[in-house]
């Protein structure tokens, strides 16, 4: 796992209908170091998504540099691990086979990427699903495995754009806990997307917030880990933190 | 009176549920009552409207004579190779126009151009170029299963989320190998669709194709029994026409169906 870094990065689109242009990212720069959990947050529209498909390749930058461990992204790679919104499964195979999917493209065998890819299940309790469909699985089951799948594939960097957000409160509770606590332990590299500023404290070693574009401030979280929200709901750092980002975003 | 049709009737439904097969059979029941009790009637000459037992003597006749048999397996066989080759050339075929703008734009005019001749309006000029037989057949045949399963393949491939490929690559898959672990699969319930659509337009036009200009087969066995004048046969070949799909399509076809987009929730029951 190397480090990130992003310099005075921009990102203008093209509207061939208006026949206009639309900056959606201004002169971003930030550095994440290898092991930290960095979250940013922003209102919708703010160009968070932007920022994300532009460090997986997924999208053309217009300006500035994004380098992993040093050397410039040039389209998806496996070393930048996306973990979907819509969770993004291949619905034609089986949990065990999704997840056994990066390590397949890497060249690893079949007996020794089941390994791997059993471990990564266990990792997110999810053995018991591991020879069903995608399409049999509930969401946030899929989508427990959307991230065991990047995670697997051991990248530099690990990129969620608003994993969470399209299951329950309960279950993105659990999700969220879950994350820290697998997070904890394998220690990946990740940069985390979201619009809900207690998630972003709750999850992250750092706040970005983000507003029209641009970076207004990053704030440092150092709650204590493990991490659950029943610790965390009436503690006073975590809501004077919640307090600070909320103001911040929304004062933009 | 009631009572009775209401018993008979949970009979049947307790005897389909029984007997799966039975199911399948039941809705031609009342048909075959119904044909049968009009020629009982003698409504129409025996000779223009035989009843089902003729048909059945019929059929016995011509198995035991090895005439039917040697029909059936030419059909069957026509149709096979018309699948083959629809298959082989009609899935590249698709993957490419779906994956490739340039082909798309190269190829669409010229795919929705031909597909609108259509199959029997190529007999013309095929029976000048390769006569009568079996060439002939089979390239009609071809043809005819070939569009649909192109333009169902186009669909498919076109319909697979951006995310999908997205994934893929950010797990490290290559631009080649993106072909059989994404578009192929991701394509393949539009597929199996087209294919469905193709052979049973192929069936169809493979019987017309016989008809005209075959000298073997069902559709020929049907227009030489007209030249006979022995409507029994006729009837006979007509049956036989729809048993076999029905066998074709609920054997073969719709268990691919099921395994492939109902099983992974791409496509909804
Ligand atoms: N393909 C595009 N063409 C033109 N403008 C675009 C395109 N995609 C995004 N934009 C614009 O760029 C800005 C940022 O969009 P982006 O999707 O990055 O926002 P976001 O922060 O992810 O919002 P959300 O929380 O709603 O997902 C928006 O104003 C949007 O209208
Ligand atoms: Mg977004």
């Amino acid at each position: 796992m190397k480090n990130l870094t992003i310099r005075n990065l921009s990102k203008t689109y093209f509207d061939p209908y208006a026949g206009t242009n639309v900056t959606a990212v201004h002169d971003v720069s930030l550095n994440v170091e290898q092991g930290e959990f960095v979250c940013i947050v922003g209102p919708s529209g703010c160009g968070k998504t932007t920022i994300l498909n532009m460090i997986a390749g997924f999208l053309p930058h217009t300006g500035g540099d994004i380098l992993v461990g040093g050397r410039p992204v040039n389209g998806p790679g496996p070393d930048r691990g996306v973990v979907f919104q819509s969770f993004a499964l291949f619905p034609w195979k089986t949990v065990l086979e999704n997840v056994a999917f990066g390590p397949k493209m890497r060249g690893v065998g079949k007996a020794e990427r089941e390994k791997i890819a059993h471990e990564y299940l266990a990792l997110a309790k999810l053995t018991e699903a591991a020879g069903r469909y995608p399409a049999e699985l509930s969401g946030g089951m899929q989508q427990r495995v959307g991230v065991v799948r990047a995670l697997a594939n051991e990248p530099d960097v690990l990129l969620m754009d608003e994993p969470f957000a399209s299951v329950d409160a309960q279950t993105r509770m659990t999700l969220q806990e879950e994350l820290t606590r697998i997070w904890q332990e394998k220690r990946p590299t990740v940069i985390f997307i979201t619009h809900d500023v207690a998630e972003a404290v709750f999850l992250a070693n750092r706040v970005v917030a983000l507003s029209k574009g641009r970076v207004l401030e990053e704030i440092d979280v150092d709650l204590p880990r493990p991490r659950s929200w029943d610790a965390l709901n009436d503690d006073p750092q975590f809501k004077e933190l919640t307090g600070r980002v909320l103001q911040l975003v929304r004062s933009a | 009176m009631k009572p009775v049709i209401l018993n008979i009737w949970s009979f049947l439904v307790r005897l389909t549920a029984r007997f799966p097969s039975i199911g399948s059979i039941a809705p031609f029941i009342p048909i075959v009552a119904a044909w049968w009790i009009v020629t009982e009637l003698q409504i129409f000459p025996r000779v223009f409207l035989p009843g089902p037992g003729d048909v059945v003597r019929s059929f016995g006749l011509l198995v035991y004579t090895g005439v039917l048999p040697e029909y059936l397996q030419d059909s069957m066989v026509r149709l096979a190779v018309g699948a083959f080759w629809g298959i082989a050339l009609g899935i590249p075929l698709g993957i490419l126009v779906g994956l490739s703008q340039r082909a798309h734009t190269a190829l669409w005019p010229l795919l929705l151009f031909f597909q609108a001749i259509g199959d029997i309006a190529w007999l013309p000029i095929l029976v000048i170029w390769f006569g009568y037989g079996l060439v002939t057949m089979t390239v009609v045949i071809v043809y005819t299963v070939i569009f649909p399963v192109v333009l169902n393949t186009v669909l498919g491939v076109r319909s697979i989320p951006i995310t999908m490929e997205r994934a893929a690559r950010s797990l490290g898959c290559s631009r080649t190998r993106m072909l059989w672990e994404v578009v192929l699969p991701g394509a393949l319930p539009n597929i199996v669709t087209g294919l469905r659509n193709g052979l049973g337009y192929g069936w169809r036009a493979l019987i017309a194709t016989e008809i005209i200009v075959g000298t073997s087969g069902i559709g020929f066995l049907m227009f030489d029994a007209r030249r006979a004048g022995s409507v029994v046969e006729i009837l006979l070949g007509m049956i036989i026409l729809g048993i076999l799909w029905y066998i074709v399509d609920s054997w073969i076809l719709a268990p691919i169906e099921r395994a492939t987009g109902q099983r992974w929730g791409l496509v909804t029951r």
